[in-house]
């Protein structure tokens, strides 16, 4: 027995344990999925804008986080022409690219690498255009709105450019500070096309940002450090080290042992708790992101607005809202986020009333013989999280109603091919918004030129609607552009296109020694400033 | 004694040949691209490409499969080596305990202890591991190898050795992390090595104790400690690591389902993330790997039962 002993002193040996903790220039942010690549010009996913956008790079302009003004980040100021189609960015001069092992840089930021960097997402001719970017990925990855408002890109001197634009816009300065305008070292990619490794440029990166990359691996961690020589104010934290921790029991568990100092996105039953827990502080910001529900309105039975909209009343979204989102969502009726300056307020609401739906579909002739395919990702995301849960919810909601659905969980890539094909009638799905501006949400929903994959599941195209969608972008009277949404929305609200659930709220959990920590619903996380000091937690209390 | 070698060299020989068969039917049907090729070819390639050490590389990140397959199942290892410590430790009192008083009090209550133990189901018990001792209010890390804030560079595979080779940066701090991080993974493979353990040595040391050699001894006036240190153990040993070594590969696959429940980055883990990314190579590499040590651990361990025992010995001269 006398062996039991040296067992228990073993495992005692985790009053050692929480050393991590203190150690203050480093710093673990436990997330639940890897990035898809280091570049956000070409990845717009949420861990790929949490671990590059503020970390690595920066832009030319930013958004004050407090007065939601823009401000100079890479440019010092700017100017705009009278008829407001030329936007004059005078760069800063001491901006310093990463040093790190795969490359040294041997001059400074200038206005080459911005033009460099924007060439990429607008000119077909770039030799980084097609890298790491299959040809159909193309017209939805890269920003197409922003790349039909930039005629040329124009070097005045050194450290002056001119955007010069097709036609008088006022959403250049949302799109210069969206993720995907950040600046590239042009020498860098020089060097890597001259290497032959032109594909590193996505994956090795090189910017400007307060951390440098220093290593990935095998999608389970990435390492950061400070950027060695920073033009901005130098971080507190030296050691950034994102954890990919996919399951979100563990996640909270390591955060309470202290092996994360941060987590995102805990799961929604747990949030309730994590709320109660006075040792660790959870952040929420309400985000533009809408989970919804696209009706294919090709297929000839869900052609019919009447159709959509008895099916509509038929689905109960409290219900989804109450079992599936908990307390991580808002309910809406409106795809636009009731923050955004182009909300409408009037559209009616969606009632709850199988009764009436019934009614509806029998008086359409509806075929009730017809089995619905629900479509719905395996893996759940930030969109939904529990997308089988959901579809089982409306199968039911449906089957009361008297109409048979079945669903289909795909993997990834057999999704694409699905939606690319139009192989279901039902897809639960969600947008996520680059901008802040409207057009950004609506144009991949419902441009004509739009594919399922680029965002139009819905697989819709309506002149009048793509009409009015064109014209807002190009109109120069603000009120005349709210009044054109109001409208855009009405007219989604009376065709049922899509359904929206609910709007998402970002939770992010940190350790009570943490401070400073920034998050932009648009453009992620931000670690600049944030500090650590020694764990306040004391296990007892626990 | 030469021709034991040969016997054992010659049976090595021929399950390794059977083993890269299977291994290799699983890479034609997996990983390899043209399944066209003609097989009796396509398997003298690989054999070759085998013998020069070429196991192809990850889809994933682009490494050699064998170095990230041998730096995962060195982890497993040392998993295992970790359990059977602590089962020695606990297992092999408890075991000698019940054997001296066969069907007596105590033998009742450890041998009940070690049919639950046996009984549960190891990934069951995984789970419920991962979250009593945090419900309790003990917390212990349930999710990876060593904390995430540590760089270790790998050198041997083995973090107990590596963590101690970057002490000069990191102190004790990295090689204490990483204990506290094996404690509970291998806890719940001890608890199924413990019963094992206990089982066999009562066994052991029962038939043991009916031998005329042990009369003698308690006759000669020996105290029972004695009895039991000088000749219970010593010959209730050889049984106990023969009937053990039978146990490899399945603590071994209880070892890899116990890493997919903590997130232990050893073959397990490594196993069911290829396989999910599609990283099929991984497959027939895993079984090259995991069965080339059983069968070489096979050969130490009957090398080492030669050594402790004087009656297999008797195994090398049986031919003469």
């Amino acid at each position: 027995m006398r062996f039991l002993s040296i067992y228990l002193c073993l495992t005692l040996l985790s009053g050692c344990y929480q050393a991590e903790s203190s150690l203050t220039d480093s710093l673990i942010y436990c997330t639940d999925e890897a990035p898809s690549s280091f570049n956000p010009q070409i990845s717009h996913d949420v861990a790929s804008l949490d671990a590059t956008t503020h970390q690595l790079y920066n832009r030319l302009v930013k958004i004050d986080p407090i007065s939601q003004h823009f401000i100079a980040d890479v440019a010092t100021h700017w100017s705009v022409s009278a008829d407001k189609m030329a936007y004059t960015f005078y760069l800063r001069q001491d901006i310093n690219f990463h040093h790190n092992d795969y490359f040294t840089p041997s001059r400074k930021l200038n206005a080459d690498d911005v033009i460099y960097s924007f060439q990429r997402l607008l000119s077909k001719k770039h030799p980084f255009h097609n890298v790491n970017i299959s040809k159909q990925a193309q017209t939805y990855l890269y920003p197409q709105p922003f790349s039909n408002l930039v005629r040329q890109i124009i070097k005045i001197d050194d450290h002056t450019i001119r955007f010069v634009l097709n036609k008088p816009s006022v959403t250049l300065l949302a799109n210069l500070a969206a993720h995907y305008a950040v600046i590239h070292s042009k020498e860098y990619a020089l060097t890597l096309l001259k290497s032959g490794q032109a594909e590193k440029i996505d994956s090795h990166p090189i910017g400007t940002g307060p951390y440098q990359f220093k290593q990935n691996s095998n999608r389970q961690l990435i390492r950061y450090q400070a950027h060695k020589y920073p033009w901005q104010t130098p971080v507190n934290i030296n050691n950034l080290i994102f954890d990919i921790t996919p399951n979100s029991t563990k996640r909270y568990a390591k955060l309470l042992s202290g092996e994360c100092d941060i987590i995102t996105n805990p799961a929604s039953s747990q949030v309730h708790q994590i709320s109660k827990n006075h040792h660790i502080t959870l952040s929420i910001q309400p985000t533009t992101n809408v989970a919804l529900i696209a009706f294919n309105t090709q297929k000839p039975y869900l052609n019919n607005a009447v159709i959509r909209n008895a099916l509509t009343q038929a689905i109960d979204m409290k219900n989804i809202l109450d079992a599936v989102f908990f307390d991580t969502a808002t309910v809406t009726h409106s795809l636009l986020a009731e923050s955004s300056w182009a909300y409408n307020p009037r559209i009616p609401k969606a009632d709850f009333n199988p009764q009436q739906s019934r009614f509806l579909l029998k008086q359409s002739n509806f075929d009730f013989s017809k089995t619905l395919r629900i479509l719905t990702p395996i893996k759940n995301s930030i969109f939904n999280p529990h997308f089988y849960k959901t579809a089982e919810l409306i199968q039911s909601n449906l089957a009361d109603i008297g109409v048979i659905s079945k669903i289909i969980q795909l993997r990834h890539v057999e999704l694409q091919l699905a939606l690319t094909e139009g192989e279901y009638d039902l897809y639960l799905t969600g947008i996520s918004p680059y901008t802040n501006d409207p057009d950004n949400l609506f144009r991949p929903l419902l441009n004509c030129n739009a594919n399922a994959l680029a965002g139009n599941s819905s697989q819709w195209c309506d002149n009048k609607m793509q009409r009015l969608l064109d014209d807002t972008l190009l109109e120069v009277n603000f009120i005349q552009r709210v009044k054109n949404y109001y409208q855009l929305q009405e007219d989604i609200q009376a065709q049922k296109i899509y359904i929206p659930i609910a709007h998402l709220l970002r939770f992010d959990v940190s350790n009570k020694n943490i401070s400073k920590l920034q998050i932009n619903p648009l453009t992620g996380i931000n670690f600049h400033h944030v500090k650590k000091v020694a764990p306040l937690i004391k296990e007892a209390d626990l | 004694m030469f021709n034991y070698f040969i016997r054992r060299f010659y049976l090595l020989t021929i399950t390794a040949f059977i083993l890269t068969l299977l291994a290799f039917i699983i890479e034609h049907w997996t990983a390899h691209s043209d399944i066209n090729d003609n097989m009796i070819f396509h398997y003298w390639d690989y054999m070759l490409a085998i013998m020069q050490g070429e196991f192809g590389y990850s889809t994933i990140d682009n490494q050699p499969i064998i170095r990230v397959g041998l730096i995962a199942f060195a982890s497993t290892l040392e998993l295992c080596f970790f359990a059977f410590i602590l089962a020695g430790l606990v297992g092999i009192p408890l075991g000698l305990f019940a054997g001296l008083k066969r069907n007596g009090g105590i033998d009742y209550c450890i041998m009940t202890l070690a049919l639950i133990g046996l009984a549960l189901p190891v990934f069951w018990v995984a789970i419920l591991f991962t979250m009593l001792p945090n419900m309790g209010g003990w917390l212990m890390p349930i999710d990876g190898n060593i904390s995430s804030i540590y760089e270790v560079p790998v050198v041997t595979g083995f973090l107990f050795i590596d963590s101690l080779l970057v002490s000069d940066k990191y102190q004790l701090d990295a090689f204490l992390n990483h204990l506290i991080h094996i404690i509970l993974p291998s806890s719940v493979l001890a608890i199924f090595l413990i019963s094992e353990i206990i089982r066999l040595t009562r066994h052991a040391v029962t038939m043991v104790m009916r031998t005329n050699y042990i009369k003698a001894a308690h006759a000669k006036g020996l105290t029972r400690s004695q009895v039991v240190y000088r000749h219970v153990l010593k010959n209730a040993t050889p049984p106990i690591v023969h009937q053990l070594r039978l146990q490899i590969s399945t603590i071994i696959s209880f070892a890899m389902t116990i890493e997919i429940v903590f997130s232990y980055q050893g073959a397990g883990m490594w196993l069911f993330d290829s396989i999910q990314q599609g990283d099929y190579i991984a497959l027939s590499t895993a079984i090259l790997i995991i069965s080339g040590f059983i069968l070489l651990s096979t050969i130490l361990v009957d090398l080492f039962l030669v050594i402790i025992s004087p009656t297999i010995r008797k195994s090398f001269y049986a031919d003469q």
